[in-house]
């Protein structure tokens, strides 16, 4: 199945669901009885089913005609007769009666249709188009309570069977309201005559069933509160875990229910995991992961989880903790090699520099790092030449001026044969950085060199003409690697500056595929004790892997990251 | 590797999907039936492998190291690190399970010789100790590559300087006259025995 939104076929998962159960009712005996042999060796005569269930759900989902809008005459207004909307005191009771008699026998026919029955999501209004029937006052009364009492009961409902109506009206009529149409007077049932003297009320006809609302119901006896949902959403999990043939909820009641519920085999449902899920929202929101990735997270989580069956003497708290932690591990873990100097042995035995672009947002650390990166190159023996591709900040180039004597003086060429370990090339200030950058591969291409470093300058990923600019020295150079600095004490900017960041990158790109963003480094480290939120908030936008990690100003301060300390610090109280 | 599941269980070659969980079977060895051995399939996709290999490692009593021999040129950099993570994994290095290295997929033509296979994968696995090794440490002090420093320090890594029992078999799970031709699995079948 393609990725649902290139299709976009709404009717996808609920295919792949239908699929899944008929496909398991139909070979649950081999199964069962054969477990994964039966798997290989049997046959699963399955195509002419899978196109059925294609079948239907295509047509299920195709294109309903829009819905036509109802004329004037189809509508309610016009079928309200003159007669209907004019108020005479004088008629009224006759009316009540005569409408009364006509009400009970229909009313009996709808209520005896409304028995409970399931839910499935019938929307019919009672009063469809097409409704053609008188309405007093009255009958609009009436019309509201068996609303109210069929939508308690749940019931599907019928349409009413359309009475013929002949009278269509002309001219202006007056405005009814169905709630608001009466004055005092007929509110107030005092009357004047029999206060005081009880058997001198006017009987009022009292019609049973109205007041009862339920012909068929047992007399004497006090219902539930008809709830239906609970049954789909038992059926629903009993659905879910085929595989499991664990002790399902038998005939055990009372006091026997609450041992079920200690001893497991119950399984997850949406509203255990909520409130633990929010929780754990929460506290990862306070050890600085985006919030936005704290709920994907957590929702992805749950969507997991969901039906699981948790085993014995397992609380949802420790499953679902287990879960996220899993996830964490797994977002953290890088899925590729990220073995620099593997990558830098193969460029060195093409004769080709290895080239490592760092880009990031102003002040994040880059050529500190850099630096760092450099020493930790040269300590494995490779020359490395520094490109000072920041022509604008003040300072920079003397910057990388100084860490190159000082990594010299660490390393002299005595002791490496003769050849300088680290050199920078620099064209000072105000020049094209992409034109700096490209000569400076060719020269160390000619020298000899094994790294180049390209330090470029910092820019916020709203600035359009910075980005681009960026984007062109990344698309004219090619470098084999680029890195995003970011620092980790960034909060929810993390997750704008990396999409902008690759946006800006693949807009710019001329080539079919662009070059984004390889890896990243993770700066700062240092200064946050545990809030470590922001390595999760990174890799989980980019997918890609945090290659170094920077804990503080001297040269030795590189580090690789280490996955599950991470997430033991995340998930620490 | 899920070829070479049906094929052992039950000699019948099956059509099969890119893996994303792990299959699991008894199967019974063909000499002695009255020993067997569970037989774990698991996903080799890059996003996958590790996690399983996480949960199953423990329980290993003997590995089976698939290879395509056929696309091995290109890919020799992926298997040995992935090679690499399983050799030094602690509690891979405590059980020391008997690995065998199968080099499938041998009905192709221009496959490669288990022999070829296994020089090419000691020099990279040599390369990456050294690469591994020098990588910055890690955040809380542990080294990334483990404090096992794969086979003996001064000279070439070597297969038998492991402290498991390492083996190289060539199989193929198709057999040399396509679809309906015998699998070419003896010497994955005497392994196991041997193992079992």
């Amino acid at each position: 199945v393609g990725f649902q939104k290139i299709l976009t076929l709404t009717y996808v998962d609920k295919l792949i669901d239908d699929v899944h159960k008929e496909f398991r009712d139909k070979y649950r005996n081999e199964f069962q009885q054969k477990g994964a042999l039966g798997l290989l060796n049997g046959t699963f005569d399955f195509k002419d089913d899978f196109m059925r269930l294609l079948r239907d759900a295509e047509e299920s989902s195709k294109v309903r005609a829009p819905t036509v809008m109802k004329t004037f005459e189809q509508s309610l207004k016009s079928q309200k007769t003159v007669k209907c909307m004019i108020e005479t005191r004088g008629e009224k009771p006759k009316e009540k009666v005569k409408n009364k008699k006509n009400k009970g026998s229909k009313k009996d026919g709808t209520e005896a249709v409304a028995v409970p029955s399931k839910a499935s999501a019938a929307d019919k209004q009672p009063s469809a188009a097409g409704d053609k029937e008188e309405l007093t006052k009255d009958e609009i009364l009436q019309k509201n309570r068996e609303e109210f009492f069929r939508r308690h009961m749940k019931a599907g409902e019928k349409s009413r069977s359309p009475k013929p109506d002949a009278q269509k009206e002309k001219g202006k009529k007056p405005r009814v309201w169905d709630l608001g149409n009466s004055n005092a007077k007929v509110l107030d049932y005092s009357n004047s005559a029999t206060n005081g003297s009880a058997e001198a009320c006017p009987v009022e006809e009292f019609d049973p069933d109205m007041a009862l609302g339920d012909k068929n119901r047992e007399p004497g006896r006090l219902y539930d509160l008809e709830y239906e949902s609970d049954d789909e959403g038992e059926e629903e999990k009993v659905v879910q875990n085929p595989s499991k043939p664990s002790v399902k909820k038998g005939g055990l009641g009372g006091m026997f229910g609450m041992l079920k519920g200690l001893v497991g085999s119950k399984s997850l449902t949406r509203d255990d995991m909520d409130p633990v899920l929010e929780k754990m929202k929460d506290h990862l929101i306070a050890k600085n992961v985006a919030a936005e990735i704290a709920v994907q997270l957590c929702e992805s989580v749950a969507k997991k989880l969901e039906g699981k069956v948790m085993g014995t003497f397992t609380t949802v708290t420790s499953t679902v903790k287990q879960a996220l932690q899993e996830a964490l591990v797994q977002i953290l873990q890088p899925q590729r090699r990220v073995d620099v100097l593997r990558d830098v042995m193969d460029a060195q035995r093409h004769r080709r520099p290895y080239v490592v672009t760092f880009c990031g947002v102003n002040g994040v650390g880059k050529s500190t790092n850099l630096a760092k990166i450099s020493f930790w190159l040269i300590e494995n023996g490779f020359s490395v030449l520094i490109a000072a591709c920041d022509t604008f900040r003040a300072g920079a180039v003397e910057q990388l001026r100084t860490h190159t004597r000082r990594l010299n003086a660490l390393h002299p060429p005595e002791s490496h044969g003769g050849r300088t370990m680290v050199q920078l090339y620099e064209k000072g200030y105000g020049k094209d950085a992409a034109g700096i950058a490209m000569e400076a591969i060719s020269y160390a291409r000619n020298q000899g060199f094994d790294v180049v470093l390209v330090d470029t300058a910092g820019r916020m990923q709203d600035n359009a003409p910075l980005m681009t600019a960026l984007a062109k020295l990344i698309a004219v150079n090619a470098p084999d690697l680029v890195l995003f600095v970011g620092e980790a004490l960034v909060g929810n900017e993390a997750v704008d500056q990396l999409v902008k960041f690759n946006k800006a990158l693949a807009d710019h790109s001329m080539a079919q595929t662009p070059r984004l963003i390889d890896g990243i480094v993770l700066t700062k480290f240092d200064t946050i004790d545990d809030k470590v939120g922001a390595a999760i908030s990174m890799t989980y936008i980019t997918s890609k892997p945090i290659v170094f990690v920077g804990t503080g100003q001297t040269y030795c301060d590189l580090r690789s990251l280490n996955a599950k300390a991470v997430v033991a610090a995340l998930m620490k109280a | 590797k899920l070829c070479l599941f049906p094929q052992l269980l039950s000699g019948r070659y099956r059509d099969t999907q890119t893996s994303i969980t792990d299959s699991s079977a008894v199967y019974r060895l063909s000499q002695d039936k009255s020993t067997s051995v569970t037989l774990i399939d698991l996903p080799g996709h890059e996003s996958l492998r590790l996690q399983f290999l996480e949960r199953f490692k423990a329980a290993a009593r003997a590995i089976v190291f698939v290879v395509d021999s056929v696309a091995f040129q290109r890919e020799v950099k992926d298997v040995a690190e992935f090679l690499y993570q399983v050799l030094v994994d602690s509690t891979v290095l405590r059980n020391a399970p008997a690995l065998l290295i199968a080099c499938n997929k041998q009905d192709v033509t221009m496959a490669k010789s288990a022999k070829l296979i296994q020089q090419q994968l000691e020099k990279e696995l040599n390369t990456l100790r050294v690469t591994r090794s020098a990588a910055p440490t890690s955040l809380d002090g542990s080294a990334t590559g483990g404090p096992a420093q794969l086979g003996k320090k001064g000279k070439d890594f070597d297969f038998s300087q492991l402290p498991m029992k390492v083996e190289f078999v060539e199989c193929s799970a198709r057999g040399s006259k396509g679809e309906e031709g015998e699998a070419d699995l003896e010497g994955l079948e005497k392994w196991l025995v041997k193992v079992a």
